[in-house]
């Protein structure tokens, strides 16, 4: 249905996402519960803006000497008898599971939700040697056996109902049943039960890792989290190296603001801390730990105009805000990462060439940077962005020349009165209540936008005369 | 392969490479995080009923349900009215030294099946594997909880030797039982009893695990119904024990 496909353009496949009425229905509800949730979650927390300001503050301390960090967080889960990978491709990250996979002997590996191991494209590696991942968070789990990709990053099943739910239980699962939330998820708990006890390998993402004490967290609501890092006898958490915060202290700033910034919860029902393998003594747990520190370009925007974006929490309320997310969904932007912070990620994971259409869908509206837990100034971003995208020339040439000569209009005040004086005059065939709808070489963009008349008086002589202006 | 100092050393480069940062530092950590966790303790030592009553309206408002009794004894009789009501029997719990007692024995006379979790680990694979089997079917499990967080409704549990993971994890139905000893007032207070964990070391009651759980297993994948016990339980018990357990 509208499954990412980025072999058709980004305009074809937002204009699909449109026209598909349960899609937009399911946005609708889905993005303004998520909204309505968050609002609230704040409301009741004054504590809240400064916890936001002291979040931004750690994650910009931590990025300032994440050599010492990440050297710290290695020396200590090495100290508690777990293993540290480094990988700087996707490829690598692949290989590297791969391995360790294959080493534990594992034919199944279960999965709680995990962005990092979506963008290394882990599971299609997986299948193709021979191991089986199967996705336990339930959303994720109904994706996987529907053979799509996730559409919100905390919601990934939003863009489905409960029928078709139902009716891929019956045809992938064997088994009929109700279309009835709660007897669908118990089907799945069954399922996935059988699956958490026979699997050898569990692969989680990692929300935080605390340097201070070699302390992965990860953070459910459904408890596979726990499942996936109990049960399977090897552990693998795959993290991007940004990730990492100096202390349980830091941990602690972070934990209050991100269920409530994501689903308005005062805390995920679970966070779980990790701090190595089975230790002496205990009955369960893995015997093997191991820690994937995934760079996939994000250490080249260390210095780089991407950088803020390092910041990012993964917790969706900059999706759920979005103009154009709630318009179009997930799907519709291709990639991995959806939404306006998605844009960006994309950009830094495969380069701006990646973006040249996504950057533009943003109306810059600036809701994402005041949902944003950590305050991430997505819409500058987002600009320095599409200027990347002009310079390399991956815009089309007639916007290049128009907003070259807007450019030249606007720095030069004489010409810029004429031209205002002449468009003035100009317009009129076009305008209609009160906008500019369509103009002859420039459908393309009139055809999703307004543009404003010019106005009858400019601000100018406006001014000048102000004091002559009746007072209200 | 990256290696690790390859990897550092892209790091570090890229970091020369940047200017004009904002200043910007951590969260300000305990000086002496014993201390502060101990200060913490004196001053609830006083204010313990406001937290425990916002515990339980935080708890009760996540979906969970709050008992209390005035002493362990007196837990039995309602660890065995939840199991009646619900039609359960079979219990699992951690080891009695890390409960504060032993409950086995008068939960069987109120006709539960229930089990202790051996002190330690187990060195047969066949006793590990009945040991599993045994708490992948019961239908309730019993447990200690080391923190308990007003401001959330959250227990915090550390596993170890007595204390496994799955206890609170495989069965339908999670008993915890704590005392005011486990109480704190908020996230913040909770991160200074963490530090102070930390500090103390590995001790060898530690296991590698700390969960922090806020009411039960729920989702709302599908069509954003809320749906609770998706893997973890369906129903999280805390039953406040008046008289704390080390007297
Ligand atoms: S950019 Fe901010 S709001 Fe968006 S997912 Fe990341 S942390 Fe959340």
């Amino acid at each position: 249905m509208s499954q990412a496909d980025r072999s058709i353009p980004f305009r074809q496949r937002a204009d699909r996402a449109m026209q598909d009425v349960f899609l937009q229905e399911a946005l609708t509800i889905a993005t303004t519960k998520f909204i309505g949730l968050r609002r609230e979650a704040f409301a009741g927390f004054p504590e809240g803006e400064g916890l936001r300001d002291a979040a931004r503050e750690i994650k910009e301390a931590t990025l300032q000497h994440l050599d010492r960090y990440l050297e710290q967080l290695v020396e200590n889960v090495e100290r508690l008898g777990g293993r540290v990978h480094y990988a700087t491709t996707p490829e690598e990250a692949r290989a590297i599971i791969l391995d360790i996979a294959r080493q534990a002997g594992a034919r199944i590996a279960v999965k709680s939700k995990s962005m990092a191991t979506e963008e290394i494209h882990l599971n299609e590696a997986l299948e193709a040697a021979g191991i089986t991942p199967v996705e336990t968070d339930l959303g994720e789990y109904i994706i996987q056996l529907a053979h799509e990709r996730p559409s919100h990053i905390i919601a990934p099943a939003i863009h489905k109902t409960k029928g078709q739910i139902a009716d891929l239980f019956t045809k992938e699962l064997g088994r009929t049943v109700a279309a009835d939330p709660e007897a669908l998820t118990k089907l799945a708990r069954g399922e996935l039960r059988a699956k958490f006890l026979e699997a050898d390998l569990g692969i989680t993402g990692a929300n935080f890792a605390v340097a201070d004490t070699g302390t992965v967290v990860l953070v459910t609501n459904e408890g596979n989290g726990r499942m996936v890092t109990s049960l399977p006898r090897v552990h693998v958490a795959v993290m991007g190296v940004e990730k990492v915060v100096p202390s349980l202290t830091d941990l602690m700033v972070f934990l209050a603001i991100l269920a409530k910034s994501a689903t308005g919860q005062k805390l995920s029902v679970y966070t779980t801390l990790v701090q190595g393998p089975r230790r002496a003594g205990e009955l369960e747990g893995p015997e093997e730990f191991h820690l994937v520190l995934l760079d996939n370009g994000r250490i080249a925007q260390l210095a780089g105009p991407l950088r803020e974006a390092l910041y990012c929490l993964r917790c969706g309320a900059c999706l759920n805000v979005c103009p154009v997310y709630r318009q179009i969904g997930g799907h519709a932007y291709g990639h991995t990462y959806p939404g306006p912070i998605g844009i960006l990620l994309t950009a830094m994971l495969n380069g701006p060439g990646a973006v040249k259409d996504l950057a533009h869908a943003s109306s810059l509206c600036g809701a994402c940077a005041d949902a944003c837990p950590v305050r991430i100034d997505i819409p500058r971003m987002l600009i320095e962005l599409r200027r990347e995208v002009d310079e390399k020339r991956i815009a089309p040439w007639t916007e290049r020349i128009v907003f070259k000569a807007f450019g030249w209009l606007l720095t030069r005040p004489a010409l810029y009165r004429l031209a205002a004086s002449v468009g003035r005059l100009l317009q009129r065939p076009f305008v209609r209540d009160g906008a500019i709808r369509s103009l002859p070489l420039f459908g393309d963009w009139t055809r999703t936008r307004d543009l404003p008349m010019v106005a009858r008086r400019t601000f100018r002589e406006r001014w000048r005369n102000l004091e002559l202006e009746p007072r209200r | 392969m990256t290696t690790r100092a390859e990897f550092i050393a892209r790091i570090r480069a890229e970091m020369g490479k940047t200017r004009g940062l904002p200043p910007a530092a951590p969260a300000r950590r305990p000086e002496r995080p014993r201390a502060a966790a101990e200060a913490i303790r004196r001053e609830l030592a006083e204010r313990w009923p406001e937290a425990l009553e916002r515990f339980r309206r935080e708890l009760e408002q996540v979906g969970g349900v709050f008992y209390r009794v005035p002493t362990l004894a007196e837990a039995a009789p309602v660890v065995a009215g939840i199991a009646r009501d619900r039609g359960a029997r079979r219990l699992v719990g951690w080891h009695a030294a890390e409960i504060g007692g032993d409950l086995v024995p008068a939960l069987a006379a109120l006709g539960l099946e229930a089990v202790s979790m051996p002190p330690g680990e187990v060195a047969s694979a066949a006793e590990r594997r009945r040991l599993r089997e045994l708490v992948a079917a019961a239908e309730l499990g019993l447990t200690g909880a080391d923190l308990a967080i007003a401001e959330t409704g959250t227990l915090v549990l550390r596993t170890g030797p007595g204390r496994p993971r799955s206890t609170s994890l495989l069965p339908s139905y999670h008993i915890a039982l704590f005392d005011r000893t486990a109480l704190v007032e908020s996230l913040a207070q909770a991160g200074v009893v963490l530090e102070s964990w930390h500090a103390d070391g590995q001790s060898r009651r530690d296991g590698a695990v700390i969960s922090f759980i806020t009411g039960p297993s729920r989702t709302a994948d599908i069509e954003l119904t809320l749906t609770r016990g998706v893997h973890g339980p369906k129903e999280v018990h805390a039953i406040f024990v008046e008289a704390p357990a080390g007297g």
